[in-house]
């Protein structure tokens, strides 16, 4: 066990050194950001002018190697567009975007176990279909879309969360259904299968021949092996969860990292898309780390190697 | 056993979200409300992107930054040069100014505001190349401090634009003594001006808070908190507003017109920008639109009108210059008009030699502007009409800017140009050889001498007559065709009073509500 | 089983019960209309395919053309609409059908595309890792672990803004940021598969790499290949929308669904059908292909199959 997780963790150093090269190439490559700070009709001297104070006109690998150097200290440069600190402007924002992610989770969970089970226990009747057919709409529905329709049936139309903003639990609901039910989506379905697959082994079937009844059998037996495709996918689904992040608090103007990402993006501030990326990669392998470990902690049948 | 696996984790999850959520709880509720309870909650298509005043250089963030710190003049409701932090100014002569300021003024510590801080502040946006704000102020050669209430300002050559450059973002008067205390960075952090509001707090991409600062010296600021929210999302901004959760919204798009008019309770109030969409086209050797008659027939082609009345719903001016009415030196003839005449583009194409049409690349942006997208294909469809075979490329904004500035742009390059300094010499600028240079490559002698003879006249009356030539001359020869003057547009409470600026700055205190 | 590879991830292999009936495409419509949903999802996924093959001859108008005089015509059934626009027009006065009906081929064409880009990549790195092990298997896996730890969007998002969008660049990027899903489920499977009696022993007699990675891996994965590429073709639709809501999807004068919705979201509230059509059209689509994939899923699990039977209650 110990062995296992030491490489585990060796195994993150590499990985996060690929990252940030290859971030760092992107953006690079992504163009000038002094060309998105300036006005459009700045002239050419007042950029190249921006370029050279910001030292922007070094060649590529000399501005590659001054900022691994840095980043080895734990700097991540400064934004060019807030002229702050990177690292601390994306740690920042970062428990709003946890508390969304967390708060979506919750919602996928209370949702998708009662659905999963209940249709695998009604496998191929009409219930099943409509929860399978739901459940697929709640994944085919754009994150934007299913946000922009939820902000006017329930906070516009009938005024009961409010509109968007970071504050009381309620402003919570909307963005985490949102962000939930694609996930939940996919915890059903996946849920349902397993269910499936426990309901034919044998010790289950055993159990109904000697008369337990049927409600006892689900909770008692199935309900704890369906936590296993659901700490599984938990895992799985970290950085779809961040993908639709970008996209949830834009349309819900939640002050998180996504939000703070796209801009980024938009406007070439390295610094902190190299910052806002690290700290999302990393919370990614830890999320995957932790999820193989509850892996194996709730499925006994697997052994480290 | 393991149950207790699995409910820990459910515990453990539930705990992250209410400790996240609980501490927020207290700060949270931003609503404003339809009684007036002198908080005022404007929210705004993007954020500040920093508290320092002189690198910002954005309509979003001098809508805070002119309502926390003072200026040495101002633009009145009436779009007027008025003087704020200055008493009186006199000119001594072609290069020196002098300014005796106001007495009394304290910024939001107490400290005093006198002539120190005016050249410190000044020296350093004039000085600094790494703020944004820097080009605009570089014409200023030295600060002197005469006394603690009068400064005298020396230019680099004679500068008409004086005043407009103190009254625009960045001339922002920042504390000497104070930033000398505490360091830059901590001043940034926590900003003190002396303008009515005083800084609070700042949520990044959220929202900035003020409350009115009590010795204000000019007046008691109106509200008793003030905050400015962030919403990137145009219908989520327009859903807040419909709800009341806000009082007013910037940036609503005509395609949420229609829900403002449909809703009760709010408004849709149409206001001017400085800010014109036209197509810089080449004129440079080898190039299809080097011949002025292709030039002619495109802006013929192109009714600029029907593309305001359809998409604008009428809330846009087409023009034929670059500076709208309200700016100096605007040419009066050239505004609120176009030319259109889809036979004449015909027969002026057939009479290049292009009889079987021309080929055209329109290059232009999605999501930067108002309905670029919709406004450039409408565009290519008309040109198509007139015999032009156009090939279009859209880009998203940063590509297109990318694309513009490496000018990139091949025949025909769609962009919107605002004038921060509300003067015609800030863009009139583009039909000299130097910044034509590789974009549209025009010249014209006449242009080139009016302008630099413009850039020297220290009388108003001939200098607008000049740049009104210059208008002129530039319309003939089109290496710019003019589409039309985009319109501001905000929501409002029905309970709000609110009129908009040419400039797009917001005056707290200009507003009202019941 | 190697600590990395995730039980849930390795998928079906292909069924050995299913040599019954004598015509194989007899048999597996025989299959298929066993189950209602998947029944469900084979007659959209194929009308999708229709329609977009035939895009330019169903539709009645030309999805590019605007007309000022007719712009925000509601759809047939609504007041003020006629048939000549059966769902409507948009802001610019295009039809909302013909729209519908050419964006069908682009987003179809993103989908597939990017995913067979992406499975052909994902299928040489994960056989190759999972057959060679050792350094090349630690060095690849890396590789995947770093892409799978940055947000596939994120990728997409800085690759589009470096280069000129248009539909290539879009299928290229996409396929190359969704690579590693399979590669990571295909390495799973190979290490299963090359320990099994009848590889080692090809293997003992001298049988080349080449051939066994060809006549003995290959075929065995193909089953949860085909499975994991009908699931992203669904995702890949519905990411494309949400790159249009970024702006940085499908550019005019190319329609496509994601960026007709994106188009239309601000019409919502006033002009429900500019949005609302084309997000039924992707929501059906998807609809049908992950119906479509779950019974194929079933179909080729052994696993599953008992289920099927109908061995749950």
């Amino acid at each position: 066990m110990r062995k296992y997780l030491i490489r585990r963790l060796l195994q993150i150093i590499p990985v996060l050194f690929i990252i940030t090269f290859v971030v760092f190439v992107l953006v690079y490559k992504a163009g000038d950001p002094v060309a998105l700070m300036l006005p459009e009709d700045a002239s050419e001297s007042d950029r190249a002018a921006m370029r050279e104070a910001l030292g922007l006109n070094e060649p590529f690998l000399v501005q590659y190697f001054s900022f691994v150097g840095d980043l080895v200290k734990g700097d991540f440069g400064t934004s060019f567009r807030s002229n702050q600190e990177a690292l601390p402007l994306v740690l920042e924002r970062l428990p709003a975007t946890l508390e969304l992610a967390a708060a979506s989770m919750i919602v996928a969970i209370i949702l998708a176990i009662p659905l999963g089970i209940y249709s695998a226990r009604k496998q191929n009747t009409l219930t099943d279909l409509f929860i399978t057919g739901g459940s697929v709409l709640g994944k085919a529905m754009p994150n934007f879309w299913l946000g922009i329709i939820l902000i006017l049936l329930f906070a516009v139309n009938v005024q009961m969360f409010p509109v968007s903003g970071r504050g009381s639990l309620m402003h919570l609901v909307l963005p985490a259904i949102t962000l939930g039910t694609g996930i939940a989506a996919e915890m059903t379905r996946l849920i349902r299968s397993s269910m499936l697959e426990i309901f034919n082994q044998d010790y289950i079937r055993t159990a109904k021949s000697k008369g337990v009844s049927n409600s006892v059998l689900v909770y008692k037996h199935a309900f704890r092996n369906s936590l296993i495709p659901v700490v599984t996918i938990m895992g799985l689904q970290i950085s779809h969860l961040v993908s639709g992040a970008l996209i949830t608090e834009t349309v819900f103007a939640w002050p998180g990292v996504g939000q703070l990402l796209i801009q980024a993006v938009n406007g070439r501030d390295m610094a902190v898309v190299q910052a806002a990326v690290f700290v999302i990669a990393l919370l990614v392998i830890i999320v995957n780390l932790l999820t193989d470990l509850a892996y194996r902690l709730l499925d006994p049948r697997i052994h480290y190697s | 056993m393991k149950k207790w696996r699995i409910n820990a984790l459910l515990v453990v999850l539930l705990m992250v979200v209410a400790g996240c959520s609980d501490k927020e709880a207290s700060t949270g509720g931003t609503s404003g409300s339809d009684s007036n309870d002198g908080t005022l909650v404007i929210a705004q298509a993007s954020d500040v992107t920093t508290m320092d005043p002189q690198n910002s250089l954005s309509t979003t963030g001098d809508r805070v930054f002119r309502n926390m710190f003072s200026r040495l003049f101002y633009w009145d409701e009436n779009m007027e040069l008025q003087p704020e932090v200055a008493e009186s100014y006199e000119q001594t002569d072609d290069t020196t100014w002098h300014f005796k300021l106001k007495e009394g003024i304290t910024f939001h510590n107490g400290d005093p505001l006198t002539a120190e801080d005016v050249k410190y502040s000044l020296e350093r946006v004039m000085t600094d190349d790494t703020l944004k704000e820097f080009p605009y102020f570089k014409q200023l050669k030295q600060v002197n401090v005469l006394d603690e209430h009068n400064v005298e300002i020396i230019t680099d050559g004679p500068m008409p634009t004086m005043l407009n450059v103190l009254a625009k973002s960045g001339a922002d008067i920042i504390p000497k003594q104070h930033i000398e205390e505490v360091g830059m960075d901590e001043f940034i952090k926590n900003p003190i001006g002396s303008g009515p509001y005083k800084y609070v707090e700042w949520v990044r991409d959220d929202r900035v808070v003020m409350e009115p600062y009590e010795d204000y010296f000019n007046g008691t600021p109106k509200w008793k908190k003030v905050t400015v929210r962030a919403i990137p999302e145009s219908s989520t901004r327009v859903g807040e507003l419909i709800t009341g959760g806000v009082d007013v919204i910037t940036d609503v798009p005509p395609n949420e017109w229609a829900r403002l008019d449909s809703e009760t309770g709010v408004e849709l109030v149409k206001g001017e920008t400085t800010r014109v969409n036209l197509l810089m086209v080449r004129t440079t050797e080898g190039t299809v639109t080097a011949d002025p008659k292709v030039r002619e027939a495109i802006d013929l082609a192109i009714d600029e009108q029907a593309i305001v009345d359809s998409l604008f719903q009428g809330n846009a001016v087409p023009v034929r210059t670059r500076v709208p009415k309200g700016v100096f030196g605007a040419n009066p003839d050239l505004y609120d008009t176009n030319v259109y005449d889809l036979d004449r583009a015909k027969k002026l194409l057939e009479e290049a030699g292009h009889p079987d049409g021309v080929d055209l690349t329109f290059t232009a942006s999605k999501g930067r502007y108002p309905l670029d997208g919709e406004v450039a294909e409408l565009i290519t469809a008309m040109l198509t009409e007139a015999g032009f075979n156009v090939n279009l490329k859209l880009l998203e904004t940063s590509a297109f800017i990318e694309d513009y500035n490496a000018n990139k742009n091949e025949e025909l390059i769609m962009i919107g140009l605002a004038d921060g300094l509300l003067d015609a010499s800030y863009s009139l600028v583009h039909y000299t050889k130097e910044r034509a240079a590789g974009q549209t490559d025009y010249f014209n002698e006449e242009v080139e001498n009016l302008y630099k003879e413009a850039g020297r006249n220290l009388n108003d009356g001939e200098r607008a007559k000049q740049y009104e030539r210059i208008q002129e001359i530039v319309a003939e020869e089109r290496p710019h065709i003019f589409l039309f003057q985009q319109g501001a547009n905000y929501g409002i409470r029905d309970n709000v009073q609110f009129t908009p600026n040419l400039n797009e700055v917001i005056f707290f205190d200009d507003m009202d509500k019941k | 089983m190697e600590a990395e590879s995730k039980p849930v991830m390795t998928l079906p292999r292909v069924n050995a019960g299913m040599k019954t009936s004598s015509h194989p495409l007899k048999r597996w419509t025989k299959l298929l209309l066993q189950s209602r949903t998947g029944t469900v999802g084979m007659i959209i996924v194929l009308g999708v395919i229709f329609v977009a093959v035939f895009a330019d001859l169903i539709a009645p108008h030309n999805p590019a053309a605007n007309n000022l005089s007719n712009i925000m015509q509601p759809p047939a059934w609504v007041a003020g609409g006629s048939w000549d626009f059966a769902l409507g027009t948009d802001n610019l006065g295009r039809d909302i059908l013909s729209r519908i009906i050419v964006g069908t081929r682009v987003s179809l064409l993103v989908g597939v595309f990017s995913v067979v880009l992406a499975g052909l990549i994902g299928l040489v790195v994960g056989i190759v890792a999972g057959y060679y092990g050792g350094w090349l298997d630690n060095v690849l896996m890396r590789l995947v672990d770093s892409f799978l730890a940055i947000p596939s969007i994120l990728f997409i998002l800085v690759f589009l803004s470096v280069f000129e969008p248009s539909i290539t660049l879009l299928i290229v990027v996409i396929g190359l940021t969704n690579w590693v899903t399979y590669a990571r489920v295909v390495r799973g499977e190979v290490l299963s598969i090359k320990e099994r009696e009848y590889v080692k022993a090809s293997k003992s007699i001298g049988t080349s790499h080449r051939t066994i990675m060809l006549r003995h891996i290959l075929p065995n994965i193909v089953s949860s290949f085909i499975v994991i590429s009908a699931l992203s073709v669904a995702t890949t639709i519905i990411l494309e929308a949400s790159l249009s809501f970024l702006g940085l999807g499908i550019q005019p004068p190319d329609v496509s669904w994601g960026a007709m919705l994106t188009d239309g979201r601000n019409y919502l509230a006033t002009n429900w059908w500019v949005a609302t059509f084309p997000g039924v059209a992707i929501v059906i689509t998807v609809l049908g292909i992950i119906f479509l994939g779950d019974w194929l899923r079933d179909v080729l699990d052994p696993r599953a199959q008992v289920s099927r039977k109908g061995g749950g209650k």
